[in-house]
């Protein structure tokens, strides 16, 4: 069978009904905040659309990222991802291996030049000039400089290739940085998440199919549909907080009675993202919901901001050894100075 | 300056309600030869030596909160707000921080605080002297706790090795440094009024005793102004039947270097007493109806001395109450109303409040307390030396009304004391106001109503 | 390295080091100055009487009362709403406790039994507008009355200003109004770093050196025997 173009082909090849793609649409533009009214015209446009070439670069990453993405084998909104893009280069996915994928990626880049949106995942090493993560002989960073140069957009999925991720925490060996560090010419956007949640990607592609740009970014690159509020705003727990009712122990009666886990390290309050509303494994639970608090896996440098499971008012400062050195100093000081005033005065007395 | 020079540069005035220098033409509120550097140089050194932990706490733990304001009758009186306490201190107050605090090499080497000038000091000196009693309200009002009173003590020393003393202050501490006396009570001068006292009372005053038990010790107002005072001291010890005695090598117990600054005067003039106490082996001194002599001897007796005062030291009012307490001092009931100014040394700064109420308890008066009274109350106007400021009269003045209105409001019929400077505020008081009211000595006032029968 | 994440890390960790240098520069340089010697006889025998001068001097004298009644009111209304929103507010009650077991080794739980109580959100925000209400009719009063204007120099400004910063920024961040959450929350922290880093250096030290001014003449007055 010929590959589908456009994506109405796709949808019908893959065997999805005209009801479940309609119901993805109005999922999508809910989801996305835009007008219900859009909905409908979100279906037509994208049955028409052209199903864009998606290059599929993985860096220094997990692999855990495209996981969450293929968790699902059901219909789902994550699933339908696939029959929106034409996915010309994935390692994990493909079955090719090796030079025919290599030539494979080559060919798609050359054909679809100006057209294609580089995903990339995982960060960039930069250390050694990039010789600590190679694919094929090629550095990350040669690799991600030549796919960038012929590609429409890029984005950057999860925290490693949006803010550096895991390499990129203390020490960073590798010299690890995010996409958005080595690509300025691009438009860039950050799915960030560690993993990202699936459905986000789903949507900020639909939006690109419909309206033929990126959707609204924030501060930070991350479309603002998905990471405009923070987990302690949407967070269902949210009046126990207000409340004062926090767990704190993993297994206390606070706990089992569901109540905030901001004294258990929840990091909630300063991260952005949709794990609140839209949640994980179609709609069923996020880490909260699960008694576990945020890891605030969608905020740069998250593995640096100190201890998941320290609440977040204790900072990362590093405590008591400083203060006791301070304190010692001060009374060093302080004696010194005194010592000073008394020899002055003393001084004094004596030539009186 | 020269003796015979300060004797025509600065006569007494002895005629007025207070004694006090005649009122100069041209006032000289310096002393000394020195350069304007000199003299800041001076008020730093004095300053910084006297310092001690307590100052410097005192001097960190200032908040500015202007309470200090509301305690002081210069304040309350004039509305004025260069009279807050705690900023007649200012520039000592910036001194320290900058010359002897634990941030001072930084505020030096910063340039974060000014340094001291001699027209600042000058300007102070109104503030410092004139408008300041040391009566120590403000000293209960702050909420820090900061003693500010002492704190202008201390200022004072700086200003007066700086010679920036008000001029008739200064006068009168300098005549009392060399005569013995800052009203001319010499040693020779006292001795005749104590023969003419003897005289003219009938009365043994013994003076001179090579040992006693007791000696007792006077103010120069109540030698020159107050001369019955001494005959009621007299006739007290005497009817007590105490082995007592006045020592003309020790009898001056008001201290004008301590109220003008001058810690070698102080030292000079406290140590007399302690030595002819010592001379004549008394077990106990008893100080006269005056404040600040109370300070002087028996809380920084021993400190001038160097060592603990081998003697008790009791202000008349409290050797009165010890007696009366004892039952050896029997008074006869006086049929009067009378209300108590206390002297603030005495009462609030000096903690003998109890004791003249225990003598006027023994009088049987019907005593009714102004408001407020006892340790809260208003001070006359007239101690640490303010009285003899001449160009601070018409400040003393407003201030000495807040008095008259307090005694009126009791409707008393007689008004007490047991300070002979503030007995002499009041007169110089009640003749500017033409007031009824006349102070009158609750030593006097026991001496007047003893019980016949002596032990 | 973001705002945010300065402000919780070397950000705090400098100004705390400051603070407790600062403070204990100042304390010890004060207390190890010559002390005098008293050598008067006592009008009572040497105890510790004196010292509850420290808890008198929280009221003023009934005498003063009618004079001073007014600015106590204000002022207790600062301290103990800044106190409240201090001590009482759960994220600054984790922040303590962290600190207390890092110098400690346990929290208040471990020490006394009792867990560090804490208020609900909206009962802090209360008392934290009561605090800054007092604190602007403070800064009123002392732009307004002469003798406090006769008195005031830039450390009681600035102190003012540290002071209310961090309550401010604080009651902002809380109620999401201003600039996006992290971006307050950072502003707030570094406004207590602030703070922190003034505190040993200006009037603030008065919450050590008043209970010290305050002892030191209660026991000097008890010694005399004279009013308190």
């Amino acid at each position: 069978m010929r590959a589908p173009s456009t994506v109405g082909e796709a949808l019908e090849q893959a065997g999805i009904s005209r009801r479940a793609f309609l119901k993805f649409c109005t999922a999508m533009t809910s989801l996305m905040a835009l007008p219900p009214q859009l909905a409908p015209a979100m279906a037509q446009a994208l049955a028409q659309a052209r199903r864009p070439s998606v290059i599929w670069l993985p860096f220094q990453e997990c692999t855990g990222c495209t996981e969450s993405l293929t968790r699902s084998s059901a219909l789902s909104l994550e699933s339908m991802l696939f029959t929106m893009i034409s996915l010309d280069y994935h390692e994990t996915l493909f079955a090719a291996a090796g030079e025919a994928a290599e030539s494979a990626r080559e060919q798609a880049m050359k054909d679809n030049y100006g057209k294609y949106l580089l995903l990339v995942d995982g960060s960039v090493a930069t250390g050694l000039d990039g010789a600590y993560s190679c694919i094929a002989g090629v550095t990350n960073l040669q690799m991600l400089e030549e796919a960038a140069k012929g590609a429409a957009a890029v984005i950057a999925i999860g925290s490693c290739a949006s803010f550096g991720g895991l390499p990129k925490a203390d020490p960073n060996p590798t010299g690890a940085v995010p996409v958005s560090a080595l690509i300025k010419d691009k438009p860039v956007m950050n799915i960030s998440g560690c993993p990202p949640i699936p459905v986000v990607i789903t949507g900020v592609l639909a939006h690109y199919l419909t309206f033929g740009s990126l959707p609204e970014l924030d501060a930070l690159g991350r479309p603002k549909a998905f990471y405009g509020n923070t987990i302690h705003d949407r967070c269902y727990r949210r009046p126990f907080y207000d409340q004062g009712k926090f767990a704190k122990t993993f297994d206390d009666e606070g706990a089992r009675n569901g109540w905030c886990l901001y004294e258990l390290g929840c990091k909630g309050p300063v991260t952005y993202n949709a794990c609140a509303t839209v949640k994980w494994n179609a709609a069923t639970s996020f880490p909260i919901q699960s008694g576990h608090g945020c890891l605030g896996c969608s905020e740069p440098d998250f593995w640096d901001r100190g201890s998941f499971y320290k609440a977040l008012p204790t900072g990362t400062w590093g405590g008591a050894k400083t203060l006791a050195v301070a304190a010692a100093a001060g009374a060093v000081v302080g004696a010194a100075a005194a010592a000073l005033a008394r020899k002055r005065q003393r001084g004094i007395g004596e030539k009186e | 300056m020269t003796p015979a020079e300060t004797e025509s540069e600065h006569p007494l005035e002895l005629g007025a309600p207070r004694f006090s220098v005649k009122q100069p033409e041209v006032r000289l509120d310096r002393q000394g030869e020195m350069e304007d550097t000199e003299r800041v140089e001076r008020a730093l050194r004095h300053f910084i030596r006297d310092f001690g932990r307590t100052a410097a706490v005192y001097l960190e733990s200032c908040v500015h909160c202007g309470q200090c304001a509301e305690a002081c009758h210069y304040y309350v009186a004039t509305g004025e707000a260069k009279y807050t306490p705690i900023w007649k201190v200012e520039p000592f107050k910036q001194a320290y921080k900058r010359e002897y605090g634990p941030f001072a090499l930084l505020f030096r080497l910063l340039g974060l605080k000014p340094k001291l000038t001699v027209e600042r000091l000058q300007q102070w000196q109104e503030l410092i002297y004139d408008a300041c009693t040391l009566c120590g309200r403000c000293s209960l009002i702050c909420p820090a706790g900061i003693d500010i009173a002492n704190l202008v003590s201390l200022a004072r020393h700086g200003m007066s090795s700086a010679g920036l003393v008000p001029h008739e202050l200064w006068a009168v501490a300098e005549r009392a440094e060399r005569q013995g006396s800052p009203l001319g009570a010499t040693p020779k001068v006292f001795q005749e009024r104590i023969e003419w006292l003897t005289d003219e009372y009938e009365i043994e005053i013994p003076l001179d005793k090579p040992r006693a038990q007791v000696i007792c010790t006077l103010s120069s107002i109540e030698i020159m102004k107050y001369p019955k005072s001494i005959v009621a001291m007299a006739k007290v010890m005497n009817h007590l039947g105490l082995d007592w005695t006045f020592r003309s090598d020790g009898y001056e117990a008001t201290n004008f270097g301590m109220l003008s600054g001058n810690v070698r005067w102080q030292k000079d003039m406290s140590l007399k007493l302690i030595q002819a106490a010592i001379a004549c082996g008394a077990q106990t001194m008893v100080l006269p109806e005056c404040g600040h002599a109370y300070g002087a001897v028996r809380w920084q007796g021993a400190n001038v001395y160097g060592k603990p005062l081998p003697f008790r030291v009791l202000h008349i009012s409290e050797f009165l109450a010890e007696n009366v307490d004892n039952g050896r001092l029997k008074l006869k009931r006086l049929a009067k109303s009378a209300t108590y100014h206390d002297p603030c040394q005495i009462s609030r700064r000096g903690g003998a409040t109890a004791a003249a109420r225990t003598v006027l308890a023994a009088l049987g008066v019907e005593l009714r307390e102004m408001s407020p009274a006892a340790d809260m109350n208003w001070c006359c106007g007239g101690g640490g030396g303010v009285v003899t400021i001449h160009r601070a009269d018409p400040l003393r003045y407003k201030v000495f009304q807040i008095k008259m209105e307090q005694i009126e409001s009791t409707q008393a019929e007689v008004p007490v004391t047991a300070c002979s400077n503030c007995r002499q505020t009041f007169d110089d008081g009640q003749a500017h106001f033409h007031w009824d009211k006349t102070m009158h000595s609750l030593l006097e006032l026991a001496a007047d109503n003893l019980e016949e029968s002596p032990r | 390295m973001d705002l945010l994440a300065f402000a919780r890390g070397p950000g705090l960790k400098y100004a705390m080091f400051v603070f407790v240098f600062g403070i204990l520069w100042r304390l010890i340089g004060v207390l190890l100055l010559a002390a005098k010697v008293d050598r008067s006889e006592p009008r009572h025998p040497a105890s510790w009487k004196g010292l509850r001068l420290i808890v008198l001097r929280l009221w003023p004298r009934r005498e003063f009362l009618q004079r001073t009644a007014a600015i106590q009111v204000l002022g207790y209304a600062f301290h103990i709403g800044f106190l409240v929103v201090l001590v009482f507010y759960l994220p600054h009650v984790l922040f303590f406790e962290d600190v207390f077991k890092g110098l400690l080794g346990t929290n208040l739980h471990g020490l006394l039994g009792v867990s560090w109580p804490y208020l609900p959100g909206s009962v802090i925000m209360m008392a934290g507008a009561v605090t800054v209400a007092a604190l602007v009719a403070l800064l009123v009063h002392r732009l307004v009355s002469p003798v406090k204007r006769l008195l005031s120099n830039f450390d009681d400004y600035f102190s003012w200003l540290a002071t209310t910063a961090p309550l401010v920024t604080g009651m902002m961040a809380y109620s999401h109004v201003g600039p996006p959450y992290q971006t307050m929350l950072a502003m707030h922290i570094l406004s207590v770093e602030l703070l922190l880093l003034w505190f040993p250096f200006g009037k603030l030290m008065h919450a050590f050196t008043i209970v010290i001014s305050r002892a030191v003449t209660g026991m000097e007055f008890e010694r005399k025997g004279a009013a308190l």
